[in-house]
C-alpha cells in the first residue's frame, strides 16, 4: 500500500489546493468543522466526529437560486449561476460518506434531479479517513457501517503509526493519488493499518422499520415528545437531514432573490400551509416525523437507514433525546394484536 | 450521590401521591440518562412511572420553559426545581404565562451541577441563588430564600466543598475582558461567533424568558427577518434575543449550555445585567414576583442621558 507521511500532509494539501477547494476538518472559532484548507487553517483530524458535518459543502445553509422582478405585467427571472470549483472533502469519516449517499438518494436518484446539488456533487471528490477511535456517542457499526473504511469513497486513508495508508477506489481517486505520487509525497509501506476500536454505543435497529409501520398512533410518541424543546439542533447537526425552505430576499415589493435555506421538521412553521392549517400541530407530530423519516420512510423509499450513527444529535440534544434510545425503545414496545 | 438518596426516595413518593390523588396532571423532573453522568428531563403523567425520577449533580436542565406547553390548560403540573430553575418559574408567573393555580413548585437542595468530567459548572461557581426563591413545598431540608445566600439543606456541605457560589464576585469577569477590547476587536469577535450560529433556536426554546406566543423569528412572512442563516441575519437574531430578555433573563445559563455551536451567549446576557444595574440600580430578575423588571416600568427619575 502507498503511504503519506504525516510530515508530508501539509505539502499534499497545498498541492491539491492548487487545483481545487480542499475542505478539511479544522478548528474554527472553537468548533471543529470543515473549512477550505489554507496554510492558516488549524487542522483537527482527531475529532470523532467533527462537531459540524460536511453537509453544508453540498447543501449550503443558504443559497441563491434566481433573481426576479415583477412590475405590473413586466415579469423577469434570471437564474443565479453558482460557480462550483473542483472540490475535495479530505478527512471525511464513514458516517459522513454514508450521509452523502443518503443525500444522493434524495437529490439525484429520481427525476427531476436537483440541479444545484448535482453540479456540486459532480465536482466533489471524497477522501475518507479511517475512524479508529470512536467518540462517546458513536454507533455507526450499529447502523451497518465500518468505521475503518467506506466502499463508496474515492480515496480511503488508513491510519498508520506516522502517516496514512492511501488507497484509491475510483478513477477520480486514482488521479489524486497519482498527483501526490508524482510529487514524491507517497512511499510504499507494508505496515498494516490500525484497526477500529468498537463503537461506544450499540443498538440493534433490525426490523424497527417494519415495526414503526404499526406505531403511528402509539402513545410512545407523546412520552418521547413531552420534554422535546422543538429546537433544530438535532436536524441541523444531522448529516442526512436535508429539508429546506424556498423563500425570498426581498429588495422591495417587486424585486428580490429566491433563496433556499435549511429548514427543519422540528419547527412549527415548517408545515404551516396557506390558509393556516398545520398538519403537524404539536410536538408529538413533529418528533414522530423526525424518527419516522429516519427509521421508516427513508428505508422504505431508498432501502437504507437515514441515520449513519454519527451521534451528533445524541451529543447535542439539549434534553438528551437520543436516537439510540428510540431505536431500543421502539424495539421493546409491545404491539396489540 | 449519597446525600441525595433520601431526596430521591421522597421525590418518587411525592410524585406518586400527587398523580394518584389527581392533585396534578403531570410532573416535571429528571431521570437517569444513557450514561451515569447524564441526568435528563422527564415528564410523567402516570403514577406507576414515578420510580423513574432521579436527581443528582448531573441534573443541570432547567425544566421551567416546558411549562409553557400547558399555558392554555387549566390543570396543575408539578415541577421540581433547583435555585436557578425556580427563577424560571417566577419569570413565567410574573410574565403571566402561567398562573399559580397551574403549577406546584417543589424546591430541591442543589449540590452544585457538574459536567460529565466531574468539574463544577462555571454557572454554579458563580451562583448567588442556590436555594429556591419560591416553592410550594421543599424536600431535603432546603430553605426558600429571595436573598443571595449560601446553599442549604442536605447537600449544603457538599455544595460548599465543590465551590458553589465561590466565584460569585467574578461573574462579570468575561464581560470585563471583552469590554477591554477596542470596538473593532469586539465587532470581529462577535462576527466570528454569530457566523457559527445555525439558527436552531435551542437557546430561545430552552429559555423561560423567551415566552412569546409567536416569536418574530417564526413569522417569516411578515418580512422582519430573513430565514437565511447569513452573518447579518444571525447577528440580528442574537441581538434581538438578547435585548428581548434584557432585565428579564434569570441567569440560569441554559442558552449557553444548549448552544451546539458553543456561542458565549451568557456574556451578552451578563453585559445587559451589568448595564441595567448601572442605570437602574441592583436588580435580580425572577427572584421577587412583585418587583417589576426595570425595563418594564417607568419612573420620573429614570436616567435619560441619551435624550
Amino acid at each position: 500500500m502507498k503511504a503519506l507521511a504525516k510530515k508530508n500532509l501539509a505539502d499534499a494539501l497545498a498541492l491539491l489546493a492548487g487545483q481545487a477547494t480542499v475542505w478539511v476538518p479544522a478548528k474554527v472559532a472553537g468548533v471543529t468543522r470543515f473549512a477550505p484548507w489554507s496554510p492558516a487553517v488549524t487542522l483537527d483530524l482527531e475529532a470523532t466526529p467533527p462537531a459540524v458535518s460536511p453537509k453544508e459543502i453540498l447543501l449550503p445553509e443558504t443559497e441563491s437560486l434566481y433573481r426576479y422582478s415583477a412590475y405590473g405585467m413586466d415579469v423577469t427571472f434570471e437564474a443565479v449561476e453558482q460557480e462550483v470549483p473542483p472540490t475535495i472533502i479530505w478527512g471525511i469519516h464513514s458516517c459522513d460518506v454514508q450521509a452523502i449517499l443518503c443525500q444522493d438518494d434524495v437529490f439525484l436518484s429520481r427525476e427531476p434531479q436537483d440541479a444545484a446539488y448535482a453540479k456540486r456533487r459532480a465536482a466533489t471528490t471524497l477522501v475518507a479517513l479511517a475512524c479508529t477511535t470512536p467518540g462517546p456517542d458513536c454507533f455507526c457499526t450499529s447502523m451497518g457501517l465500518e468505521p475503518a473504511e467506506h466502499a463508496s469513497t474515492d480515496v480511503q486513508l488508513h491510519i498508520l503509526t506516522d502517516g496514512y495508508g492511501v488507497e484509491a477506489r475510483t478513477a477520480r481517486g486514482e488521479e489524486i493519488v497519482a498527483r501526490l505520487a508524482e510529487k514524491g509525497l507517497l512511499v510504499e509501506t507494508i505496515e498494516p493499518p490500525a484497526k477500529a476500536q468498537a463503537c461506544t454505543r450499540a443498538v440493534n435497529p433490525e426490523g424497527i422499520d417494519k415495526k414503526l409501520v404499526e406505531m403511528f398512533e402509539h402513545p410512545y410518541w407523546d412520552e418521547l415528545a413531552a420534554t422535546c424543546l422543538n429546537c433544530g439542533a438535532c436536524t441541523f447537526l444531522c448529516p442526512t437531514c436535508h429539508c429546506f425552505d424556498l423563500t425570498d430576499h426581498r429588495r422591495n415589493a417587486h424585486e428580490g432573490t429566491k433563496i433556499r435555506c435549511w429548514d427543519a421538521c422540528m419547527f412549527t412553521e415548517y408545515t404551516v400551509m396557506a390558509g393556516g392549517h398545520n398538519p403537524r400541530p404539536g410536538k408529538k407530530e413533529r418528533v414522530r416525523q423526525r424518527f419516522m423519516h429516519k427509521l421508516r420512510y427513508f428505508p422504505e423509499r431508498y432501502g437504507k437507514w437515514q441515520c449513519t450513527g454519527c451521534g451528533r444529535c445524541v451529543a447535542r440534544c439539549p434534553v438528551h433525546i437520543e436516537i439510540t434510545d428510540v431505536i431500543k425503545e421502539v424495539g421493546e414496545v409491545t404491539l396489540d394484536g | 450521590m449519597k446525600e441525595l438518596h433520601n431526596v430521591n426516595v421522597a421525590m418518587r413518593t411525592l410524585a406518586r401521591e400527587l398523580l394518584e390523588s389527581g392533585t396534578v396532571a403531570g410532573v416535571y423532573g429528571w431521570k437517569k440518562g444513557s450514561r451515569p453522568t447524564l441526568t435528563s428531563p422527564l415528564y410523567i403523567q402516570d403514577a406507576a412511572k414515578a420510580d423513574r425520577l432521579a436527581y443528582d449533580q448531573y441534573a443541570v436542565s432547567n425544566l421551567s420553559a416546558l411549562l409553557l406547553d400547558h399555558r392554555n390548560n387549566d390543570k396543575k403540573r408539578a415541577i421540581f426545581v433547583k435555585g436557578c430553575d425556580s427563577r424560571g418559574v417566577v419569570r413565567l408567573l410574573q410574565d403571566q404565562q402561567i398562573t399559580p393555580e397551574q403549577v406546584l413548585v417543589i424546591g430541591l437542595p442543589c449540590p452544585g451541577m457538574v459536567d460529565e468530567a466531574g468539574s463544577l459548572l462555571t454557572k454554579c461557581a458563580e451562583c448567588r441563588f442556590p436555594n429556591p426563591v419560591m416553592a410550594d413545598q421543599v424536600l431535603g431540608g432546603v430553605e426558600v430564600s429571595k436573598q443571595p445566600s449560601a446553599p442549604t439543606g442536605v447537600t449544603a456541605e457538599a455544595a460548599r466543598k465543590v465551590g458553589v457560589g465561590s466565584r460569585a464576585g467574578e461573574r462579570m469577569a468575561q464581560v470585563a475582558q471583552l469590554e477591554g477590547k477596542t470596538a473593532a476587536e469586539k465587532e470581529a469577535y462577535w462576527a466570528e461567533q454569530h457566523d457559527k450560529c445555525i439558527r436552531c433556536y435551542a437557546c430561545r426554546n430552552v429559555c423561560p424568558a423567551c415566552n412569546c406566543r409567536d416569536c418574530i423569528f417564526d413569522t417569516e412572512k411578515k418580512g422582519w427577518v430573513s430565514k437565511a442563516a447569513t452573518s447579518s441575519a444571525n447577528a440580528f437574531f442574537a441581538i434581538t434575543r438578547a435585548m428581548h430578555v434584557a432585565g428579564r433573563c434569570v441567569d440560569c445559563g441554559e442558552c449557553e449550555r444548549v448552544c451546539p455551536m458553543d456561542i458565549p451567549i451568557m456574556t451578552v446576557n451578563r453585559k445587559l445585567q451589568q448595564d441595567i444595574e448601572a442605570l437602574f440600580g441592583p436588580y435580580d430578575a425572577g427572584v421577587d414576583e412583585t418587583v417589576v423588571p426595570p425595563l418594564g416600568r417607568y419612573q420620573t427619575d429614570d436616567p435619560e442621558e441619551f435624550l
